[in-house]
């Protein structure tokens, strides 16, 4: 049995975790998962711990599994707060800042969610009564946040048909902007999002997003960007999010996903815009009080997290390019559709249902361990009846990317 | 008089608190309303000193046997040793730190890595060496509690600054960092974060209710709740008019969850009138009116200065409510404090409550955070709306464990911020003045309503002059004193105390409002005209 040192960090998952282990002498705990002399240990869904036997748990399930590091906590520990209600916290101020301007805009504001600043942004955009926003019918905004622009604002949804590429027609956008009718709402906003999580983590064409912009300024409408993961597009891009998001009237980003830190995103836009949403976001409930804490996380993101993303697309790229060579296989993927940190599997239902599949992922079946060499458990998510996502991040190693492709190979090869 | 007029913007506070940042000069701009009144804008620039410091890291280098011998390295951790406290040249200054593998120098207020060579570094540093024969000339004990602060002319000065805005200005202690730190986490959208699930859990049990919810704020837990009362169209809610919902809340009720709202007038004590409340009950045939959905009531109420209700009227608040077959929500962002004011458990405070919403953010001390407590099904429902309002976090155990620690180590001292209170109220008592008034049997929790003539003195006024430090009064006290307060209305100045509040804040603050009243006592009748 070896002597257990060091901390013990959840990796995410039910029962998932993971041990540093140093067999005498100091440990260090690293970013990367430790140092020292001994093994590297992952507690398995029974809980037990110990040497070897025990189960890889690649947990695949979505980037906002992101566990903060030792570096990230030390950070978040030592940042000097104050209430940010009263717009003392200086650790806020001075995230809201730096992000204002990594984007280019002039000012921002930190919220608990990527959902509140989606909320937010709608309901300034839509202040009016009966106003519309134009959104894709696979957005986030759209299909994933409870209606609450409906809910809360009134607004109504006018849903455009996305592309497998996330974009929209421009055309059908024009038509979609209806004369002023006693029997239309009002179009008040357009909004993307950019990397487009449902078609699988795509980056919008820059020149797309340029035609868009052209396209509003004419029909007059502010323009919203869902930039939940933009950091990921420009990586993907080799392009700053400056750039990218040049002509948007505001822009959510998400420092809680990919970026690793434990909570928060940033609503970006104007100064003017930002102390409404300031406004809105305390009668929402989204006020808070020493949340530097929780900002010099996302300082640190920036600073340590933003620049290691391309890995999380290597890894994608490794996963897509090992399913594509099981020629014939009932579960098939695009790597060339896959330009971030997400990547869509498709099912072939008459042979393994997306549910079935995600099922045999997470078992351990009979005889893997021996045809494997590790008993590996992976977790993804179904998304509908021909679809899995996975997505990397910071958490997933080479080791685990690797154990992964075997496992992937190996059950898909397994199906009839 | 020549006055110098110090106002404490946050961050003039923060770096001596706090650990350090980048070094350079933060320019802190004017402090907006703070609040009804708020203190007076100003311009004041703070100096920092100096990043922070830390040892090199040693890499792992492969071992190799060869001639050029070259060396295997491991990374060290090194943990603080208490022996360390007793060497010489560690005397006065050394601590431990958030970690343990980290120190804290009292002197520079800043964390450092543990190893004694680091520290031997940092003591012969001409920095530490400077602020260590500055800050005190004669050697230790250091004096803690008070703020290096720079002003306009880069003068620098000792103060101490007495915070007594609210008690949601507390800062997470080195040992809820340290809780924080160590929490295990998890993603809590998909529910799994253990320590969120723990401290639910635990909440839930402390108010005897079935479970409980994680919510970023105050607002956002007694939105939720009446929100989720109030789940169909054309509700209506019945709320004190001068509870915290109904004036302070932004109007999130009408705003977000469309529900309108009746108010009921609030008597001195915090209560209200239950006869009056059947009144205002609607008649559900009446196509005119909506439908009475939810009974609010507030515990400790701040509004009337942080009086806890009294437990038979709230037994009898809720024995009304079943009779009339509706739901009552008690906003208990200070429940605490009012169980220890009544010497009665929380729970049996809401006995007769639906729901309950409780803030961990204020005198708890924790950095952020508040809990919505019901029944299961209600919780449910509870979570649904925390989702689409924007308040589904992720690994948000780590601000969770903060709660955890505060319900552990520092609810139990709660009772010391009341007895801080008292003192305060007390010394304005203790100078019968007529300017600026109190009373003493107001003060059950660790709110201070302090009463101005409105002659003399108002309310902005007064909290102008408690933030400024005058040279008579810096020679008279030998101390230079700022204390911070938040006008609430024209007259009215609320001090609320905290767990930052130590005894000696106390103390320095009671001396600086007998200093201030008794300078409005001795006021000539014409200063009278130019001051207000």
């Amino acid at each position: 049995m070896a002597d257990l040192a060091g901390e013990t960090m959840n990796g995410g998952g039910g029962g998932g975790g993971e041990i540093k282990v140093g067999v005498g002498g100091k440990t260090r705990v690293g970013e990367e998962g430790g140092v020292g002399v001994g093994a590297k240990i992952r507690v398995g869904e029974e809980g037990r711990v110990g040497v070897g036997g025990k189960t890889r748990v690649v947990d695949l399930r979505s980037d906002t599994l992101t566990y903060p590091s030792l570096g990230m906590k030390t950070a978040m520990m030592e940042a000097i707060l104050g209430d940010d209600v009263l717009g003392e916290d200086p650790t806020v101020n001075a995230l809201q800042e730096r992000v204002a301007r990594l984007l280019g805009k002039e000012s921002a504001a930190f919220l608990p969610s990527g959902t509140m600043c989606n909320l937010i942004a709608v309901l300034l955009h839509c202040d009016r009564r009966g106003g519309e926003v134009l959104v894709g019918d696979n957005c986030h905004i759209y299909r994933w946040e409870q209606g609450g622009i409906a809910q809360f604002g009134g607004v109504h949804s006018k849903s455009l048909k996305t592309h497998p590429d996330g974009t929209f027609s421009l055309t059908e956008l024009r038509q979609a902007v209806r004369a002023d009718n006693i029997h239309f709402p009002r179009p008040s906003l357009v909004c993307v999002e950019n990397t487009h999580n449902m078609e699988g983590g795509k980056v919008l064409p820059l020149s797309w997003l340029d035609e868009l912009s052209v396209t509003c300024r004419e029909l007059g409408l502010p323009l919203h960007m869902d930039g939940a993961r933009l950091l990921n597009a420009s990586v993907s891009l080799g392009v700053s999010p400056e750039r990218i998001v040049r002509d948007f009237d505001s822009v959510t980003i998400c420092l809680s996903k990919g970026l690793g830190a434990p909570v928060g995103s940033v609503l970006v836009s104007s100064a003017a815009f930002i102390e409404r949403a300031k406004r809105l976001r305390k009668g929402l409930g989204g006020g808070m009080r020493q949340s530097g804490v929780l900002a010099a996380a996302g300082l640190y993101a920036l600073q340590h997290i933003y620049p290691r993303l391309s890995e999380d697309h290597k890894h994608v790229q490794i996963i897509a390019k090992a399913v594509n060579e099981c020629v014939g296989g009932a579960v098939t993927c695009d790597p060339s559709g896959a330009h971030t940190n997400i990547l869509m599997l498709t099912c072939d239902p008459a042979r393994i249902t997306p549910a079935q599949f995600c099922t045999r992922m997470e078992k351990v079946g009979e005889g893997e361990e021996a045809a494997l060499g590790e008993r590996v458990s992976c977790r993804l998510i179904s998304i509908n009846d021909t679809t899995v996502r996975l997505v990397t991040y910071k958490d997933i190693s080479l080791d685990d990317v690797e154990a992964l492709v075997k496992k992937l190979v190996y059950v898909i090869k397994g199906i009839a | 008089m020549a006055a110098m007029l110090f106002v404490m913007v946050g961050g003039a506070v923060l770096p001596m608190l706090g650990s350090d940042i980048e070094g350079g000069s933060l320019s802190m701009g004017a402090l907006e309303d703070g609040g009804p009144g708020g203190a007076v804008p100003a311009q004041m620039t703070v100096s920092v000193e100096e990043g922070i410091e830390g040892g090199a890291e040693m890499e792992v280098v492969e071992m190799k046997h060869s001639p050029e011998k070259k060396r295997r390295v491991r990374i060290y951790s090194q943990k603080f040793r208490k022996e360390w406290l007793h060497l010489k040249e560690f005397q006065g200054w050394l601590t431990e730190g958030i970690t343990d593998d980290r120190a804290h120098c009292t002197v520079c207020d800043k964390e450092l890595l543990a190893g004694k060579s680091e520290l031997l570094k940092h003591s012969r540093g001409k920095k530490h060496r400077t602020r260590a024969a500055k800050s005190n000339p004669n050697p230790p004990p250091v004096q803690h509690g008070l703020s290096r602060v720079i002003d306009e002319d880069g003068m620098p000065h000792l103060l101490r600054i007495v915070d007594l805005r609210s008690d949601t200005v507390t800062q997470p202690s080195r040992e809820m960092k340290k809780a924080m730190m160590e929490a295990t986490l998890g993603d809590d959208v998909f529910s799994e974060d253990p320590t969120v699930k723990t401290l639910e859990d635990r909440v839930a049990q402390m108010l005897e209710k079935e479970a409980a919810l994680f919510v970023p704020s105050g607002t956002m837990a007694n939105l939720i709740c009446v929100m989720t009362h109030c789940w169909g169209r054309g509700s209506e809610v019945i709320v004190g008019d001068q509870s915290h919902l109904y004036l302070w809340a932004q109007g999130g009720m009408a705003q977000i969850g469309s529900v309108h709202h009746r108010t009921i007038k609030n008597l001195p004590d915090g209560t209200f009138s239950l006869n009056e409340v059947r009144g205002l009950v609607r008649d559900e045939h009446d196509p005119q009116s909506p439908l009475t959905s939810l009974i609010c009531v507030e515990n400790p109420h701040h509004n009337a200065g942080g009086k806890a209700i009294p437990l038979n009227w709230m037994d009898e608040l809720g024995a009304l409510c079943s009779e009339l077959g509706l739901p009552l929500h008690c906003d208990g962002a200070r429940l605490i404090n009012a169980s220890v004011a009544l010497g009665t458990s929380p729970a049996r405070i809401v006995q007769a409550c639906d729901s309950v919403s409780l803030c961990l953010n204020k005198g708890l001390g924790a950095p952020m955070g508040s809990l919505v407590i019901g029944t299961k099904e209600f919780i449910a429902k509870a979570k649904r709306l925390r989702k689409v309002l924007g308040g589904g976090l992720h690994q948000s155990g780590i601000v969770a464990a903060a709660g955890l620690w505060a319900l552990d180590h520092v609810a139990p001292r709660l009772s010391w911020d009341h007895t801080h209170a008292r003192a305060l109220a007390q010394s304005v008592c203790e100078e019968h003045s007529s300017a600026v008034t109190v009373d003493l049997k107001d003060v059950h929790t660790n709110v201070v309503l302090l009463h101005c003539d409105n002659i003399r003195v108002n309310a902005k006024k007064l909290c102008q002059r408690l933030a400024s430090v005058t040279d008579e009064e810096s020679d008279e006290l030998s101390e230079q004193i700022v204390v911070m307060a938040l006008a609430i209305s024209d007259t009215t100045v609320r001090l609320v105390t905290h767990c930052d509040i130590r005894k000696e804040d106390v103390r320095s603050a009671t001396r600086k409002l007998k200093y201030v009243i008794h300078e409005y006592d001795n006021m000539m009748y014409l200063e009278y005209k130019i001051s207000v």
